[in-house]
């Protein structure tokens, strides 16, 4: 059903890379040298249990969250050596789909799409316009006649397809989805994936996917990252890591 | 034993606190002098915490005024000194209630407002998505909502003064059949710029308070809707307590000053 | 447009704060002559009775201006600097003067600029113009009318003794050898010492008050006590009350030690009515206090009818009449 990339990730261009990233809050230590690399037009899913430190890593490779030691390399830069202007450039390359949409309640769709464009519309033609921009963003989610609605009037896969716009209109390189199917019926997860498929077709950009569930990795992933423990325990595709034999491994596939 | 280490946590937590909010502070004046400024969004605050909160403002100085002067005027009619009471009235509103009053009402109404509207953006990760979208959350959030509250309290004290003595020249007039013109020209005989300039300055460090608690406690807000609950409440919380210190300064300040 | 109407609200807002803002600032302002031009004078107090900076400057009832600043100058000198609106200045001549007062029963204390009658130039800025101290001319007033009601009675009781002599109704000696009357005489002496010493001092005391004028800043204790009575006037009729007082005083002396002589030098008595000389001497100091009397009383006729006394009489008249009528 889902077509899988039949090149070799090793031949392809490294976009994003993690070497031994340690990263702990107070007494608990959440990454322990964890590493991680993915290629250019790859859909990397990286699993791991609730509180394993998923979301702690990829906020690391946005500078959300400052890593206690290791090197993130997104795009050959060291985003941690990063000045503040530099890395807000690199960011804009960097599509960030949050876990619960994040989307800024006190404007309009609309308005939240817009607000990425204020700080980044040198990406852009000057006479590019605005509106061609956030509705052409929304009709890739379907959600064009949502464009003058409030988030809260929305469901919440509305909700999420209209982050994944906000989150495409500056055509980003590499797409970070943390969770994109928490919170969803499994339905509505399913439109969420297709529509992330059908985007990674379209603009070919590389993804990191952070779950724990299965049927999105499944569905989505062209190689997987499981983290286990605060470091990367075992990697591979879907296929190989579901029949491996390691319990620990084993846990996350069973039903 | 462990009483003892208690309190000596508790003190830890509050100089942590204290010392967190001047960083925050710091960070807030290094931040609203660089470029770009987020006048839109000024603006928006401006208009959200200054016109939302006039009925608030103008029904509590209205009311304050009243009951001062109600309350005022059996006592200064024992002493005959009924004809004393616009510059009483008028002193102690301006110099005192009026900014005390509308810095405590809108620390309830815009401080809490800001600490859970920041702390919930927090706890959903709009903060996140704002600066991985490369604006400088700080800025469009802290600076913004900060200067605003600044501006907008003084103002707010100034129209708050106006109905409050406009409610105690209702009672004058209906009881004492004083006219408008006499109310406001003792009002005005009695009052000095040693009155009106440290009660106008001490409003814009009452906004500065309210603004910076509000956006601090929001900003760093705890997980989850217990925290935002916790940072919309700790934020009047404080914030109150700090008018009371600032108000204490001032007043010593404007005493030193005016002896001067 | 939605955004825009929250636009004007907020500026409207904004407007109305700043402008309550200017406003006050405005009214406050005008009341310290901060925007008006201004002139400067001066003048110089021993006492300014808590003045105090800010504080109001009238001129005929008008606040014309403001205590600009408060200074000593040396130990009993303190200068005041007053701002004064310029368009008032043109009323106010060189010879105003300055007086200190206050604003109701426990209001705040003022400054009082009263004109002053005679041609004098317009005031200039950075004039200094003279002053006047308050020495509580209230009470100096009360304790005057009562010592002249006082003397008034005595004067009576002397005069009564004295006519006695005079008529030769017994001589001196009867009325010297009548141990009650000798008596009666010695204690209406000593008491009528007292009190002219008393009078005087008072009067002295208010005289020294209308001296620190200069004489022809009389007018001004009249304009301070709200009386038409020329100042002029007043000070005659207070001259001659100390001149009548002091000459009470002398002769009252004179008599006190003819009757010590009288009564201390056995033998005395006789060489005392021999001696015409002395007779003569003490017939004339009677005389002169029976003037001296007469004057006084004529003077306390006119202080009667005078600004100062006057109601304190008409009082006295009232309770008079009142106890006769009980």
């Amino acid at each position: 059903m889902i077509e899988k990339s039949n090149i070799l990730p090793q031949e392809k261009e490294i976009v994003l890379e993690i070497k031994n990233l340690n990263k702990s809050f107070a007494d608990n230590h959440v990454l322990k040298n964890f590493n991680m690399k993915l290629y250019k037009g790859e859909n990397l899913v990286i699993m791991g249990k609730s509180g394993s430190g998923k979301s702690v890593m990829i906020k690391c490779l946005v500078g959300l969250i400052q890593a206690d030691s290791g090197i993130i390399s997104v795009m050959h830069k060291d985003i941690t050596t990063l000045n503040q202007t530099a890395l807000d450039i690199l960011r804009s390359d960097i599509g960030f789909l949050f876990q619960g949409s994040a989307l800024y309640d006190s404007m309009t769709v609309r308005e939240n799409l817009e607000f990425p464009l204020r700080r980044h519309s040198s990406r852009f033609e000057k006479n590019m316009d605005t509106n061609t921009l956030v509705m052409e963003a929304l009709e890739n989610v379907g959600l064009a006649h949502a464009v003058d609605l409030m988030p809260a009037e929305l469901s919440g896969g509305m909700q999420r397809r209209v982050a994944l716009a906000r989150t495409l209109i500056l055509q980003p390189k590499i797409i970070l989805y943390d969770e994109p199917t928490s919170g969803l019926d499994p339905i509505t997860a399913k439109e969420i994936i297709i529509l992330m498929q059908d985007i990674q077709k379209k603009y070919n950009t590389s993804s990191l996917i952070i779950t724990h569930d299965v049927d999105c990795a499944r569905a989505i992933s062209d190689r997987m990252v499981l983290l286990i423990d605060g470091t990367n325990y075992a990697e591979g595709t879907y296929d190989t890591l579901s029949a491996s034999t390691d319990p620990k491994v084993k846990a996350f596939f069973k039903h | 034993m462990s009483g003892i280490s208690n309190i000596k946590s508790h003190i830890q937590t509050f100089l942590k606190e204290i010392g967190e909010l001047s960083y925050f502070t710091a960070r807030f004046f290094k931040e609203t002098f660089r470029k770009p400024f987020e006048f839109k969004e000024f603006l928006r605050q401006c208009y959200s915490m200054g016109n939302r909160s006039l009925v608030l403002v103008g029904i509590t100085g209205f009311i304050i005024g009243l009951v001062l002067t109600l309350q005022t005027r059996p006592t200064l009619m024992e002493f005959g000194a009924v004809s004393w009471m616009p510059s009483m009235v008028g002193i102690s509103l301006i110099r005192e209630i009026g900014p005390m009053i509308t810095a405590l009402v809108c620390a309830g109404r815009i401080g809490s407002g800001i600490g859970a509207e920041l702390g919930s953006m927090r706890v959903t990760e709009q903060i996140d998505a704002m600066e991985v979208s490369g604006t400088n959350p700080f800025k469009y959030l802290v600076v913004t909502r900060v200067l605003a509250t600044t501006f907008m309290i003084p103002l707010l004290v100034i129209i708050g003064d106006a109905i409050g003595l406009y409610g105690s020249y209702l009672v004058e007039h209906l009881k004492g059949d004083v006219s408008f013109q006499l109310y406001f020209n003792q009002v005005f005989e009695s009052l000095e710029f040693g009155d009106i300039i440290p009660a106008t300055i001490k409003s814009f460090f009452f906004g500065l308070a309210i603004g910076l608690v509000g956006c601090f406690k929001g900003y760093y807000c705890g997980k989850g809707t217990a925290g935002v609950g916790r940072a919309a409440n700790s934020a009047v919380v404080f914030t109150s307590l700090l008018l009371f210190i600032i108000d204490f300064i001032a007043v010593f300040a404007a005493d030193i000053f005016y002896d001067l | 447009m939605n955004a825009n109407s929250q636009k004007i609200r907020l500026g409207l807002f904004v407007i109305i704060g700043t402008l309550l803002f200017v406003l006050g600032i405005y009214l406050i302002g005008q009341k310290q002559n901060m925007f008006k031009r201004t002139f400067m004078i001066s003048a110089e107090f021993q006492n300014v009775n808590g003045l105090q900076k800010g504080n109001n400057v009238r001129y005929s009832g008008i606040n014309i201006g403001t205590v600009r600043a408060i200074e000593m100058v040396n130990d009993s000198i303190v200068k005041v600097e007053m701002n004064i609106q310029e368009n008032i200045v043109k009323h106010i001549r060189k010879n105003a003067v300055a007086t200190i007062g206050s604003d109701g029963l426990v209001g705040n204390m003022i400054i009082n600029i009263l004109p002053r009658d005679g041609m004098a130039g317009v005031i200039e800025n950075g004039d200094m113009i003279k002053s006047f101290s308050k020495v509580e001319p209230d009470d100096l007033l009360s304790n005057l009318s009562v010592t002249i009601k006082n003397t008034e009675i005595l004067t009576e009781d002397l005069l009564k003794i004295t006519n006695a002599i005079n008529n030769g109704q017994g001589t001196l000696a009867t009325v010297l050898n009548d141990t009650v009357m000798s008596s009666d005489l010695k204690q209406t002496i000593k008491t009528l010492k007292e009190v002219s010493v008393n009078a005087s001092n008072t009067l002295l005391e208010f005289n020294g008050l209308v001296k620190s004028i200069k004489t022809d800043d009389a007018s001004i204790l009249g304009l301070l006590l709200n009386d038409t009575v020329s100042g002029n006037k007043l000070k005659m009729i207070l001259q001659t009350i100390e001149t009548s007082s002091v000459k009470m005083e002398n002769s009252v002396e004179k008599i006190n030690t003819i009757i010590e002589n009288v009564n201390t030098s056995d033998g005395a008595f006789n060489y005392v009515i021999k001696d015409t000389s002395l007779v003569n001497s003490l017939k004339s100091t009677l005389k002169n206090v029976n003037e001296g009397t007469d004057k006084f009383n004529q003077n306390m006729e006119a202080l009667k009818h005078n600004f100062l006394t006057r109601g304190y009489f008409r009082k006295l008249n009232k309770e008079e009449r009142k106890a006769k009528e009980n």
